[in-house]
């Protein structure tokens, strides 16, 4: 069994970056992949070898122990123990894997890590189950408190947790809630994608709310109160005197909640619809008359 | 049976784990050609080796879609080109 040196496959050092071990193996792994070296055993050979030495290095427990005990080659007995030991235990049945005469890792791979491979690149091994796609229709204001629903997906029942503030067409992942794995891999995940209908009366952009309310001619130009709905409640506001028509406030934390950011709120926007009288009374229209004689 | 000469989307997905939408994806640029059989979503036998060759690329190399349709043509090109080259050896052999 020959020692491999993993950094020197990858051409990286040893105090190489998760980045630079990623980018190394990019570059290789273009260049060796036999699909794209067709008829070229060497090319072959060499893309497995980047593959195992991306294995380990990218995997930070692998790393470690390649580290600890990858240069002390005198240390290569142990490995062979150990490689021993749970070759025993698997005969027991404890261990189910086993890396079969077609690995694609190498004897010493195998010897240090046991054979087990989680990563690319791998053939004949587990395959991740499916992932499952569903979508659920909402209002806007059942989303504006975090709660817990169940689903029937693909007969299984899953209650989920909807956060708060979710936007319309965002995706959510369940991990694991998808297809079942193949030859032992993991179980798919599932996809939420959320459409919101609006009733509310109130307009949303990410957790700022906007609405028009319209504001009586006298209060936009005297000034005073005005009572707005906001989405949780009533708000009573100070009109100043000379409210022109469209001026906007903000009542700042009257917004949505902001997603997965508990207790923090977008701010609401109220937009003032100054309403001219469309009938005035006698009295009214002299008024109005005497107004204009002061040239208003 | 009709479908012996095809294969069902949703079984070639299940097989590689992957998802129907990289397909439809693939079929969008024309890389492989969705066919409706027994009102399923097939792909044609013949095209199998392709399609896996793009899995296969798409999944070590991370190549999207429109990177696998240029992947494509050049190795269409190079294989070409090496029909191409093993024929002229061939005839200059004759002269040899």
């Amino acid at each position: 069994m020959e020692f491999i040196d993993y950094y020197k496959v990858l051409g990286i050092s040893e105090k190489a970056s998760e980045k630079e071990i990623k980018s190394a193996y990019r570059k290789l792994a273009r260049k060796y992949h036999p699909d794209l070296n067709p008829d070229d055993p060497e090319a072959e050979r060499k893309f497995k070898q980047v593959n195992e030495a991306h294995e380990v290095l990218s995997d930070p427990e692998k790393r470690k122990k390649y580290d600890q005990y990858g240069k002390d080659w005198q240390h290569a007995e142990e490995f062979e123990k150990a490689r021993k030991s749970r070759e025993q235990a698997g005969s027991y049945g404890q261990y189910t894997y086993s890396s079969g005469p077609e690995s694609d890792f190498s004897d010493f791979f195998e010897s240090m890590f046991g054979g087990f491979s989680s990563g690319r690149g791998q053939r004949g091994r587990g395959f991740r189950g499916q992932d499952f796609n569903a979508s659920l229709t909402l209002d806007l204001r059942e989303v504006y408190q975090t709660h817990k629903r169940t689903l029937t997906v693909g007969e299984r029942n899953i209650r989920i947790t909807i956060p708060a503030g979710i936007e319309d067409e965002q995706t959510i992942r369940i991990k694991g809630y998808g297809g079942p794995g193949i030859n032992g891999g993991p179980s798919g995940d599932l996809y939420i994608t959320f459409h919101l209908t609006n009733s509310t009366g109130f307009k949303r952009k990410g957790a700022n709310l906007y609405k028009t309310v319209e504001l009586p001619l006298t209060t936009a130009v005297l000034g005073g109160e005005l009572t707005v709905d906001t989405f949780n409640g009533k708000a009573k506001l100070k009109v100043k005197p000379l409210t022109q028509n469209n001026a906007r406030v903000k009542l700042k934390g009257k917004g949505f909640p902001v997603y997965k950011s508990e207790g923090r709120f977008g701010d609401l926007f109220i937009t003032y619809e100054v309403v001219l009288p469309r009938e005035l009374t006698k009295e009214q229209k002299e008024l109005f008359e005497s107004l204009r004689a002061t040239n208003l | 049976m009709t479908l012996q000469k095809y294969i069902r989307i949703t079984d070639f997905c299940q097989g590689h784990a992957l998802q129907e939408s990289f397909l439809y994806q693939l079929h969008e640029v024309e890389l492989i050609e969705i066919l409706e059989v027994e009102q399923q979503p097939v792909i044609r036998q013949s095209q199998l080796d392709r399609l896996e060759r793009l899995v296969r690329l798409h999944r070590d190399l991370e190549i999207s879609p429109q990177g696998l349709l240029a992947v494509d043509h050049l190795l269409d090109r190079m294989e070409a080109l090496q029909e191409e080259v093993l024929e002229l050896r061939r005839r200059l052999n004759r002269w040899e």
